[in-house]
């Protein structure tokens, strides 16, 4: 059994080496990956998120390819099996609320949901100044991964990661916050790979929430001070909004 | 370009828009149907992973964020996966092809400046990055995108010993990264 353990740490490992998962990334998006390879490196991304978006980023690179074919009109029969789906569907609703996502379905959204009606039943945006702001982080793939609050009362910036990011040997996690205009984002800064991280605020940086308009997480090279804007992959991002807040 | 068009209609499609996801369908239907063809290698086939990708894009296109890349490319992974995993749950082999699409011309250097005017950026970059490579390489590449060649499909078409197809793969991949970045 620690043989297995054994081999399944080094194999992870392996993965966390920047230049060999890059490799393997641009070899999955590139469709040369095959057979058990594939369905390992599969495995792989559901967990770590980094390889995810290191795919991600090469997919779109290759999925240009498609403007340089030919076009092939398909039979109308495709649109009308399509048609017909979107009907049949179309009683229920379109989307899947955020509600019904796997973050609930964890088990985390308890609170968040406690946050966001609270929200809506107590703060009025137009008359009322927030205490609180909070933002769900949400993978690539719209998996709910770390609930964000931002407390006047205490002025702390809290980070709670429900499932574990794994980050590369000499990477660290790091936070930004978005303007809601564009411009450059204010760097938070280092989130610990799991659980919770406290990061005491500025009354600047408080001022300045009222004008962000989403977090994000990044992947950095440690001690990379220089950076003023994301440099790495972002591996979570969400909405900020107010939040009434304990 | 007509991309800022499929990424208001994909938006919009997010919204429930049906005549939005529509008109983005008569648009990018036949590029993406052409993608299908190749990777199934049966129309029939094609048609069912086009039906299917589409309903998926239908269902996801509220993931769609257009600052991490177009429309018409995130639709195609969306469809090109659907056609991936379809062909490994039919473990389709090469031999059943009843649709032939030999010649990679389509993506050969010589397109017409009439063509080249309809390219993004993006891809014009990338063939920019894979001309860098050996012809060979290049082509085991495309073949393998487009086609979703095994790597013993690429050296039995291309007569070449297996290990060198896969050689040429990873350092054509490993030499363009630079260049893709």
């Amino acid at each position: 059994m620690s043989n297995v353990n054994n081999r399944a740490n080094n194999s992870t490992k392996r993965y966390q080496n920047p230049e060999l998962f890059e490799q393997l990334a641009i070899e999955y998006a590139a469709g040369s990956m095959q057979g058990r390879a594939k369905k390992r490196f599969e495995t792989l991304m559901e967990t770590h998120f980094y390889l995810r978006a290191v795919v991600d980023a090469y997919e779109n690179k290759f999925a240009t390819l498609v403007e340089l074919l030919p076009d092939a009109k398909p039979s109308n029969q495709v649109w009308a099996g399509i048609e017909s789906h979107i009907k049949a569907s179309a009683p229920q609703e379109k989307k899947t609320s955020w509600w019904k996502t796997s973050f609930f379905k964890q088990g985390f959204g308890l609170a968040a949901m406690a946050i966001v009606v609270s929200a809506v039943l107590l703060l009025n945006p137009m008359t009322v100044t927030p205490t609180s702001y909070a933002a769900i982080l949400e993978s690539d793939s719209n998996v709910a991964m770390a609930m964000t609050k931002i407390k006047k009362s205490d002025m702390t910036l809290t980070v709670d990661i429900m499932k574990k990011v794994n980050v590369p040997d000499n990477m660290e996690l790091t936070l930004w916050c978005h303007p809601k205009d564009g411009g450059i984002p204010m760097k938070m800064g280092t989130i610990s790979e799991s659980g919770k991280t406290n990061i005491k605020i500025s009354k600047k940086e408080w001022q300045n929430m009222k004008d962000v308009g989403f977090l994000a997480i990044s992947i950095e090279h440690i001690n990379d001070n220089k950076i003023v804007k994301p440099s790495g992959k972002i591996l979570l991002h969400g909405q900020l909004t107010t939040a009434s807040l304990n | 370009m007509m991309e800022d068009i499929y990424a208001e209609l994909l938006q919009k499609t997010a919204t429930g828009d049906q005549l939005a996801f529509k008109k983005l369908y008569e648009e990018t239907s036949p590029k993406l149907m052409s993608l299908c063809l190749r990777l199934m290698r049966t129309e029939a086939l094609a048609e069912d992973v086009l039906q299917e990708g589409f309903i998926k894009v239908w269902e996801k296109a509220d993931t769609f964020t257009p600052g991490k890349g177009r429309a018409l490319t995130w639709m195609s992974t969306v469809i090109r996966n659907k056609g991936l995993d379809k062909l490994r749950s039919l473990k389709t082999k090469a031999a059943e092809t009843e649709i032939q699409y030999e010649g990679l011309e389509f993506a050969s250097a010589d397109l017409q400046p009439d063509n080249m005017e309809d390219l993004s950026q993006d891809v014009k970059g990338l063939m920019a990055c894979l001309d860098t490579l050996k012809p060979d390489q290049k082509e085991c590449i495309l073949l393998s995108y487009y086609y979703g060649h095994t790597h013993q499909e690429l050296a039995n078409k291309m007569g070449r010993p297996l290990g060198t197809i896969k050689a040429w793969i990873r350092r054509g991949l490993e030499d363009i990264r630079p260049c893709l970045t």
